[in-house]
């Protein structure tokens, strides 16, 4: 069957080919490739420097590309930033918010950049999603941290955009309302908003529909995240009556069988264990192939 | 353009003065503390009334000039180093929509510190102004405030650091003190100095005052009244094309 590449580009909400960002002397990113489907959550993983920041800041035109096109919802999110923002939704890194002002007036202030009518409406809606209400009026310098990304979260949201930038949102974040975080980004993405969100946490990767590993400023790998499992390597412990061996594999997806076959299961084996890698092992490993790995 | 996005950065802007009276306190308050400190000044050194009026008038407007341009000047390199600046263009906030509502939100401190300036002036220096001079003078102190801070927008575009916001401060207010014709007449000095006196609001507001002072109408030298406003048209509008969203 051939593939309608006009329709498939339709359906991904965002679209980025030999993206390259330098700021002076240094490459922040170096010829990025890198396609969403719409209603997906996509996870960039890295280290910090690894060009994700810069990369979302591309995505809602913040910042230009030196080189490569980008498109979201179709649109260059720069040359076209006035459209592609109406649609767009940004959660930058810090909750960056007024710290004097309170809960509803700092949404109430971001929702107006978009929303003509009905702000009232949508800002309870989305004070209610991030589950604010009894907080509406406290100012912004006395919330804790989660309070805080929330607010920020619910400022990126109150629009009801279609594509939403989420840059380390559960930074800092305690693991139940890093949960909840991750219920809701499904909630979203169910109802067809596309997800772009950038995370140290390697485990929340799972969460995720498709993962992309930046580092250094390239896409390492754009991947399911069972996928990623399936591509790492493992640990063989066989146990004999006669001793115990240990091999190493480099895919228990592809090599498992063969290194069964190959060590010859008679009699005096009295058991096996097939230790898979973490998925923070199997990132790592693609990031860092030496094993240096420390940087996440 | 939006209004109603003007109107909400005014209106975030004014809820946020109003939250910090200490500040709101010590912008209006600062500036009568430096016109009493002028009346001591020419106390001990006993000059003349009309001579004293033609330096305090023009002073007080410089204080006006001083106080707002300083406020708009940290206040927007602020906005950007946390980041919000951006956050409210990503928000769907436009250059013009953000600097006219940080000048609409801004004007109520300025129109404060106008009034109380001249209020101050008029106590303390017996000026001796009727209501209609009194109008006048603040509506040339008023305008003055609102294109300084326009100015001070302009300034902190070309700042990305609130650090590097404070060497532009003295690059501004000095020479708009030496220049103007608050000391010595703008004709008195070299060409170059002269240049840059028409680089400062202070300079076309200095102009239009000494009218005021001399007895006359505002307008009477119609160029002098209509170049204050014109020149505060070319510094709004070249805040607004700097105010760039990328740092």
């Amino acid at each position: 069957m051939v593939t309608d590449q006009g329709e498939q580009e339709m359906n991904d909400a965002i679209s980025i080919s030999g993206v390259s960002k330098r700021y002076g002397r240094i490459a922040a990113l170096s010829g990025v490739d890198l396609t969403v489907p719409a209603g997906t959550i996509v996870g960039l993983v890295g280290p910090n420097g690894a060009g994700k920041t810069t990369l979302i800041r591309i995505l809602v035109g913040a910042l230009r590309a030196d080189q490569g096109t980008v498109r979201v919802l179709g649109q260059d999110p720069f040359t076209n930033r006035r459209l592609v923002r109406t649609q767009i939704g940004y959660m930058p890194q810090a909750p960056v918010l007024y710290q004097d002002l309170t809960i509803g007036e700092n949404i109430t202030f971001f929702a107006r950049g978009h929303l003509n009518g009905g702000v009232a409406a949508k800002v309870a809606e989305v004070v209610r999603f991030v589950d604010l209400e009894e907080e509406i009026d406290r100012q912004v310098q006395s919330l804790s941290g989660g309070q805080a990304q929330r607010t920020s979260l619910a400022a990126a949201l109150v629009h009801e955009p279609n594509v939403l930038f989420l840059d380390e949102p559960t930074a800092g974040v305690d693991p139940e309302l890093r949960r909840t975080f991750w219920l809701r980004f499904r909630e979203l993405a169910d109802s067809g908003v596309t997800l772009v969100v950038s995370t140290h946490q390697m485990d929340e990767v799972v969460h995720c529909d498709r993962v992309a590993i930046v580092r250094s400023g390239l896409v390492l790998a754009d991947a399911a995240p069972k996928e990623l499992f399936s591509s790492g390597g493992g640990t063989v412990r066989i146990e004999k009556e006669t001793g115990s061996e240990q091999h190493h594999i480099g895919s228990l997806a592809d090599d498992l069988p063969r290194v069964l076959y190959d060590l010859g299961l008679d009699r005096s084996v009295k058991r096996i264990d097939v230790q898979g890698p973490t998925m923070e092992e199997v990132i790592l490993g693609l990031i860092d192939p030496n094993g240096g790995g420390h940087a996440v | 353009m939006r209004f109603s996005r003007i109107r909400a950065v005014g209106g975030r802007v004014l809820h946020q003065i109003a939250r910090d009276r200490r500040f709101v306190v010590l912008v209006v308050v600062a500036p009568l503390l430096l016109v009493f400190f002028v009346k001591t000044l020419f106390e001990a050194t006993m000059v003349p009334a009309p001579a004293q009026n033609q330096f305090v008038v023009p002073f007080g407007a410089y204080i006006v000039h001083f106080a707002t341009f300083i406020l708009t000047a940290i206040v927007l390199v602020r906005e950007r180093v946390a980041e919000t600046l951006e956050r409210m263009f990503v928000n769907g906030y436009r250059q013009v929509e953000i600097v006219a509502g940080y000048l609409i939100g801004y004007t109520v401190l300025a129109t404060a510190v106008s009034v109380m300036v001249l209020a101050a002036l008029e106590l303390l220096f017996d000026l001796g102004y009727d209501l209609g001079r009194l109008v006048e003078a603040f509506v040339i102190l008023w305008l003055l405030a609102v294109i300084s801070m326009a100015l001070g927008i302009l300034v902190s575009n070309l700042a990305r650091t609130e650090g590097q916001v404070i060497p532009f401060i003295p690059l501004v207010i000095i020479p708009s003190f030496l220049f103007s014709g608050i000391i010595v007449a703008v004709d008195v000095l070299p060409r170059w100095a002269q240049a840059i006196s028409r680089l400062s609001p202070m300079y076309y507001a200095n102009q239009v005052l000494q009218q005021v002072i001399e007895g006359n109408s505002a307008t009477s030298d119609f160029g002098a009244a209509l170049a204050l406003p014109i020149f505060g048209l070319v510094v709004l509008g070249l805040a607004t094309l700097t105010l760039r969203e990328q740092s």
